[in-house]
């Protein structure tokens, strides 16, 4: 049956896991309302407590919205994520955490790190199997833009080439990226440092002019400054990787003697196995560690991944205390309109038909809330996405997916049927007290 | 469309026993108007309630026409009301977002599909007959009097053989409720409807054929006015 099951098409096992979470609920609805026209009464009740009705729509939009938000935010960041780190084929570092380094080269989140020699770089750049292979030099900064030096070749690689004005032909040159409040043309003056702690004069003298900017690539970088590696090396009152008769040189090759050595080296090979070959060639105990940026977000994510189970039994149970509030506060709305239950009861109307308008009366709130709260949940998403896009430069997009359609179906299905409980509830009520009341 | 009422050792009892209304007997004929009259909380909407099925600890007899209403179970003590029962309220009791049409048909919707544009059409007639034939607008902009004649309507157009009304004109002024009147005797008798009527109203109570006056929760007197 598995089997069966795992054969079928992700989108036919999706469509028919929607309709297995519906089916209950709608059979609930059919059975309830199977013969009666109950609607001209619901909308007159639904329309006498309006307000009554907005607050309970509201309030299960809200449970949802979150909900169907942090679904979609979670996958979306998870995808963000995994794409920002598509143009880092393999990273070699010192060996240590491959987390820490990840995080800086490919997030360029700030990290204490060894460094590596010149004569590893040497050995990698020259590598046959290597088509490019780029220092990173950190530490800098303009506003909230860290300053990364690299190399021509890695800043093409990772726009696609895609690099309006042109490629920086001098030292004090840079490329700004997507999301960089400097236009080609503009001056600045870096900090020493990232964040709170950047000093804002301590490279006084040594401005920087943007003379080209990447096409948005959905990730950090976005928000990043990119200059010659040796305009880093040399601000910092270090060699800047060339010998004094070639310190004009940008870029590789590098003479190894004056290499100030480099926290992170991104290697790029136009081969797929030619990237599994090199991460065994230089990955050497205590010298070098090599990784696959996408294998390491892997095992994040598979780590995450039981955090996220975890999160759903939270959710699970969340969204059970939502229901037994739906049931409480259905039952309290059904109490407003007691007297016109008693009446319908009075004139003659079978249980049934009394229960069919109770019903529907949660129905429409409960259906209401769940669209709702599926607008919400997207564009609360939306929102963070924008917000962890635009503070990060990862690209998040939170799209509605399957994830958020099912929890919707089974929550829209689970309430409909337990809202037959206060629905069975007023029926129990005495007819001349609710006449009488 | 006449039914006919008796009424043997009737004992409502509050949900602590104590007996709220005990009648030993009376009978009405098919068709007859009859008004029940008495003091505040004597129990007269209690008989009433009693009469149309909608209590609970109630013995004795109360038979419609061949038909032992307490021996039948809640179900079709409703199925019961719903074809042979009208009733008409104090303070209307209408859905107020509804039109008259709406309120005048409502019980169209819990009948049989192939029963309900017969029946709407017959609420439309009534109303059409009592003055509201073009009051299309929600009933919470109606006065209390064209309220009462929706309710009317809503009972008529049932074409139930019994109509209850409890207090039909406590809610209206005396030229609302003297026009009521009028409407609710003549469309009894046109009809043959048997008419129940609980009310403080003598302009009511004189129309009626017959006056039952019910104190401390006992019949204590009956007379014919007519007589």
């Amino acid at each position: 049956m598995s089997d069966l099951w795992y054969s079928l098409p992700s989108l036919l096992q999706d469509v028919l896991k929607l309709a297995l979470l519906l089916l209950p609920g709608l059979l609930v609805g059919a059975i309830a309302l199977r013969g009666y026209a109950p609607w001209p009464l619901t909308r007159a009740i639904l329309t006498r407590f309006r307000w009554s009705a907005v607050m309970f729509v509201a309030l299960i939009a809200i449970s949802v919205g979150m909900g169907i938000g942090l679904l979609a935010q979670e996958r979306g960041l998870r995808r963000g994520t995994a794409q920002a780190a598509d143009k880092f084929d393999l990273v070699v570092a010192a060996p240590g955490s491959e987390l820490s380094v990840l995080f800086a080269a490919v997030y360029l989140q700030p990290s204490d790190m060894a460094l590596l020699s010149g004569e590893v770089y040497d050995e990698i750049a020259r590598n046959e199997k290597v088509a490019v292979a780029a220092p990173l030099a950190f530490g800098d900064s303009y506003g909230t833009s860290p300053l990364v030096g690299t190399t021509e070749a890695f800043a093409r690689h990772l726009s696609d080439d895609k690099i309006e004005g042109r490629m920086w032909a001098e030292h004090h040159e840079a490329i700004a990226g997507a999301f960089v409040p400097l236009g080609i043309g503009d001056s600045f003056e870096p900090a020493h440092g990232i964040g709170e702690a950047a000093e804002d004069h301590a490279h006084e003298g040594e401005g920087l002019t943007v003379v080209g900017r990447m096409a948005p690539t959905g990730t950090s970088w976005d928000n990043a400054l990119l200059v010659p590696v040796e305009s880093v090396w040399e601000v910092h009152g270090l060699a800047n990787g060339h010998a004094p008769e070639r310190e004009e040189q940008i870029g590789p090759p590098f003479d190894p003697d004056y290499f100030p050595g480099t926290p992170a080296i991104v290697v790029h090979a136009e081969e797929l196995w030619a990237n599994y070959a090199l991460r065994s060639e230089f990955t050497r105990d205590s010298e070098t560690m090599a990784f696959f940026p996408g294998t390491v977000l892997a095992n994040l994510y598979r780590v995450m991944g039981d955090v996220r189970q975890a999160m759903s039994v939270m959710a699970l149970v969340t969204q059970v205390l939502v229901a037994a509030s739906v049931l409480l506060g259905l039952f309290i709305l059904s109490r407003l309109f007691r007297r016109q239950v008693a009446l319908l009861r009075a004139l003659g109307a079978p249980s049934r038909f009394v229960f069919a308008v109770v019903w529907s009366f949660g129905a429409v709130l409960l259906l209401a809330g769940a669209g709702l709260g599926l607008l919400t949940g997207l564009g609360t998403a939306a929102l963070l996405s924008q917000v962890v896009t635009a503070r990060t430069g990862i690209l998040v997009t939170a799209p509605l997916g399957w994830a958020e359609i099912h929890f919707l179906a089974g929550f829209v299905s689970v309430t409909l049927i337990l809202s037959l409980l206060p629905a069975a509830l007023v029926l129990r009520q005495p007819v001349v007290d609710g006449l009488r009341a | 469309m006449s039914m006919s009422l008796s009424v043997t050792g009737l004992e409502v009892r509050s949900p602590r026993g104590r007996v709220l209304l005990s009648l030993p007997s009376f009978e009405v004929s098919g068709g007859a108007l009859v008004g029940i009259r008495g003091p505040s909380g004597a129990g007269k909407s209690t008989l009433l309630y009693a009469l149309a099925g909608l209590l609970e600890r109630v013995s004795g007899s109360v038979r419609w026409g061949d038909t032992e209403l307490l021996a039948l179970g809640a179900g079709r003590r409703t199925a019961f009301r719903a074809a042979n029962v009208g009733m008409i309220f104090q303070d209307f009791l209408l859905f107020e977002e509804l039109d008259a049409p709406g309120n005048a048909g409502v019980t169209a919707l819990f009948r049989p599909r192939a029963e309900r544009a017969a029946l709407r059409a017959r609420a439309e007639a009534q109303l059409a007959r009592l003055g509201l034939g073009d009051a299309q607008r929600s009933v919470a902009s109606f006065s209390g009097g064209e309220r009462q004649r929706v309710a009317i309507a809503r009972a008529m157009a049932a074409q139930a053989p019994v109509l209850l009304a409890d207090e039909p004109t406590a809610s209206l002024d005396r030229a609302a409720a003297d026009r009521l009147i009028d409407d609710l005797v003549t469309l009894a008798r046109e009809t043959g409807t048997t008419l129940i009527a609980v009310s403080h109203d003598l302009h009511l109570i004189e129309r009626m054929d017959r006056v039952l006056t019910i104190s401390d929760g006992a019949l204590t007197e009956e007379r014919s006015v007519t007589a």
